[in-house]
């Protein structure tokens, strides 16, 4: 079996929030490994990151990107069921994964002297799943149970609806767990297809930070089963048109009533740029605060602090491989709900006209707190690094500080311009 | 108790503040539950010279964090913010209980603000089931609701209720933890202003004792069933409290716990199952928590009562005992990443009276903890369990007797 050496590294331009410069190096199939070596950090983070997220799920196979991440932790020959988490824990580690739209990411926080089990095994499990029969059957039990709990959340079940309404067809408008029928339906060797697919080397990345060697961190993943990885990408994937995978935003206006919903929810979805254009989203991100971060916000100072509309409204920006969303979701009693809607559209109206300097100068301090804040641990900053090096959009960690002082008030009225309720996707919801 | 506390970090760009005073929802007095965390609320809403919007304005304006929560225990206000502005916002974090508004209107706001909450609430059946646990391992008394309180109960508190009760609050007692690298006379100025906060914190009313009914069932038109177990255990400063965190991890942190490997992996009845143990001045609870879908609620309640009695009946292996001990120490490393978290635990310690190396104690403690002393602690602390279940009208008999069998 050939093993990939490491053919490339390179240190990224310079170090941001107290953190030294990361470092990347690429194994010989393409897969890129970055670290950050920070001595005096009491644990390592090492998280791997592949694109294999529901977004690439085809006809049929919706909840298999999410269900093939609960079977990869039913380990494989070499580690049977349960044997990865023993191993992990008994030294103080923990693991865990999630999946998203566009990705899926497995992630493992341990002290240092459990480094290279850590590397040896995180791997192995991730990558060499055996996806064995009855552990698929008895696995996806407790998947119908995570769905069974979702769908008893209403609130969860109206953000999937004006999902559904907004994205229509495309993957983004599915559940990332799956709609059931098609999950009754699976069966390992579907999964092992899907697998094939997507875990390969060019769709991969991985990020280690915390207290390591360099050295030793290189030699351990390039000799297990990340340096085997396949270095070919799935023609098929690779024949896909990129229009086939863009989203088509269907706005419009829609009304849903459920059991056991307390409060009415206004639900409003706009399509926004790729995540490939963060500096786009700054902007978005700026506005959505402006409108609705804090009680000095537009939104908030307005409709639930002197109108006394709602209980909540935020205003949220989900960047996304194949166009982003912001949702907007404002919580209020139903007899309140068009009051809501009417003032909304007129606040939505103003914001159109610009904000006023403090307002932004507001927004910004808040946004670039907020990202300096949530990027003061090593496994924040591991978590940050993985999915930047996947999206091949590593850059220092202080370049969203730089664009957010780019975006001034004439930048910031352009933008605010095109946003109303007339391009949105809108979902009403009331108690049944 | 001390009243001031630093963890100096001279690189950190960051400052995090705790300052903690022991009025917890657990001095909500009878008819008024929900108060503390209502005053909780209402001190963000205008101090000094400031009124709410003014207040909000500058607080956001320098893109700071600040809260004020009643836990069960203590009411705590968090401030997080750039170290260059801790010089504008500390004097803050203290003028809002020096001087605070108590505005009517904003009482009247804040108060049908967490009505609303409430409401909101109701739609998640954990939630509804853990609040039947509450009144089942308390009463309706302290600790027997969540600090968000009782619809019925805020509506009648009065806005000048709160403003009596906000006068006095910077004569008690109170600790400030501060993380970073605040200025010497920023630190001397925090020190002199909450030196003069001398007063004991009153006692709250009393627990009521563990009422004897031990099962409670709400009514949901839900997919699943939620399911609680609840023990009333004992107070966080107890020695036995440290055999209760290690049953608590072996059952319920981490993918190799037992719950987790027997319930979900070998019999795939449930996707969330948990233990927590809830660390309280007094009486802490110890609760098991799985929801699963209604077919399958009497095996998983067989489930449930199979590990309770595994646990009375016989010790757990020296294997299991070193995994707990492992994922005890792993836990105490990966809490103190952030200066919040540092800040938390340690304004936690110190305001529940125990040493600051309280946690390096526990860790030298475990090391000499045996099988035989845990199922000991566990005859001794876990003997009465209480069971809540959230579902559907036709799943709940069928428990009730289960449970009545298995009890009797």
């Amino acid at each position: 079996m050939m093993v990939a050496s490491v053919i490339c590294s390179l240190t990224l331009p310079n170090s941001a929030l107290g953190f030294p410069a990361p470092q990347q190096h690429l194994l010989g199939n393409g897969c890129p490994i970055t670290y950050l070596p920070v001595a005096d950090a009491s644990v390592v983070c090492i998280e791997f990151w592949c694109q294999a997220g529901s977004a690439m799920e085809q006809n049929t196979e919706s909840g298999i990107a999410h269900f093939l991440e609960h079977m990869v932790f039913k380990g494989n020959e070499n580690l049977p069921p349960g044997a990865f988490d023993l191993q992990i824990e008994s030294m103080g580690g923990s693991s865990n994964a999630a999946t998203g739209f566009d990705e899926v990411q497995y992630h493992l926080v341990i002290p240092p002297e459990g480094l290279a089990l850590a590397c040896d095994l995180l791997p192995q499990l991730v990558l060499q799943p055996s996806l064995e029969r009855e552990s698929f059957q008895m696995e996806r039990l407790v998947v119908l149970e995570e769905l069974s709990q979702s769908e008893d959340q209403p609130e969860e079940v109206a953000f999937q609806r004006l999902l559904h309404l907004a994205c229509g067809n495309h993957p983004y408008g599915r559940p990332i767990i799956g709609l059931r029928s098609d999950l009754l339906n699976h069966g390992p060797a579907d999964m092992q297809r899907f697998q094939n697919r997507h875990y390969k080397a060019a769709n991969c990345a991985v990020a280690v930070g915390g207290c390591f060697a360099s050295d030793e961190l290189l030699k351990i993943l390039a000799a297990g089963p990340i340096g085997e990885l396949d270095a070919e990408q799935d023609p098929a994937l690779i024949d896909l048109n990129p229009n086939d995978l863009h989203m088509h935003w269907q706005p419009g206006e829609h009304h849903l009533s459920l059991p056991r919903l307390e409060s009415a929810r206004l639900l409003v979805a706009w399509a926004a740029p790729f995540a490939a254009d963060p500096e786009a989203l700054m902007g978005i991100d700026l506005w959505a605060a402006a409108l609705a971060e804090g009680r000095s916000s537009r939104l908030v100072k307005v409709l639930r602090e002197k109108l006394q509309l709602v209980e909540s409204i935020d205003v949220e920006v989900h960047p996304l491989e194949r166009g982003s969303l912001v949702i907007l979701e404002a919580v209020t009693n139903p007899e309140s709900l068009p009051k809501v809607r009417q003032e909304l559209e007129k606040l939505l109206s103003q914001a159109q006209q610009g904000f006023e300097f403090q307002e932004i100068e507001r927004a910004k301090r808040l946004l670039g707190n907020g990202y300096t804040f949530s990027h003061e641990a090593i496994s924040q900053v591991t978590h940050h690094l993985g999915q930047a090096s996947l999206q091949k959009r590593l850059l220092p960690l202080d370049a969203p500080l730089q664009w957010i002082k780019q975006w001034d008030q004439d930048r910031l009225h352009s933008l605010a311009k095109n946003w109303d309720l007339s391009k949105a996707c809108i979902l009403e919801v009331l108690p049944e | 108790m001390k009243q001031f506390e630093l963890l100096h970090q001279p690189e950190s760009p960051i400052l995090v503040a705790r300052l903690v005073l022991a009025i917890g929802s657990r001095v909500d007095p009878p008819g008024q539950r929900g108060r503390q965390q209502l005053l909780a609320g209402v001190l963000t809403r205008g101090c000094g010279e400031l009124n709410a919007e003014d207040f909000a304005n500058k607080v956001e304006s320098f893109g700071a964090s600040l809260r004020c929560d009643a836990g069960d225990d203590f009411l705590v206000l968090a401030l997080k913010c750039n170290n260059d502005d801790a010089i504008f916002l500390l004097p803050l974090l203290l003028d809002m209980l020096e001087s605070p508004s108590c505005d009517k209107d904003q009482v009247n706001l804040e108060r049908d603000l967490n009505i609303q909450t409430i409401q909101r609430m109701r739609e998640d059946p954990f939630y509804l089931c853990h609040e039947k646990l509450r009144l089942l391992l308390f009463s309706d008394g302290p600790y027997g609701h969540d600090p968000i309180g009782i619809k019925n109960d805020l509506e009648k508190i009065e806005p000048k209720l709160l403003l009596q009760i906000s006068k006095q609050l910077s004569a008690r007692s109170a600790l400030l933890v501060l993380a970073g690298n605040p200025s010497l006379s920023l630190q001397e100025q925090c020190i002199n202003r909450i030196s003069g906060w001398t007063s004991e914190i009153e006692a709250g009313p009393p627990l009521i004792p563990e009422p004897l009914n031990n099962f409670a069932a709400v009514r949901c038109r839900t997919e699943q069933v939620v399911m609680m177990i609840g023990f009333r255990t004992v107070e966080i400063q107890n020695p036995d409290a440290l055999l209760l965190r290690i049953l608590q991890v072996h059952l319920g942190v981490g993918m190799s716990c037992r719950l987790f490997h027997v319930i979900r992996e070998e019999l795939g009845l449930a996707y969330d199952i948990g233990a927590e143990l809830i660390t309280r001045s007094s009486d802490s609870p110890m609760i098991w928590h799985l929801s699963c879908g209604i077919d399958r609620a009497p095996e998983a309640l067989s489930a449930f009562l199979g590990e309770w009695r595994r646990l009375l009946e016989q010790p757990i292996s020296a294997a299991e005992l070193n995994l707990a001990v492992a994922k005890i120490k792993g836990q105490e490393a990966l809490s103190c990443e952030t200066l919040s978290q540092r800040a938390d635990r340690l304004a936690a310690l110190l305001s529940y009276g125990l040493p600051k190396n309280h946690s390096e104690i526990c860790l030298k403690k475990l090391q000499h903890v045996s099988p035989a002393e845990l199922q000991q602690a566990a005859q001794r602390l876990l003997q009465k369990p209480n069971l809540s279940v959230c579902g559907p009208a036709s799943a709940l008999n069928d428990l009730k007797h289960q449970w009545q069998v298995a009890m009797s």
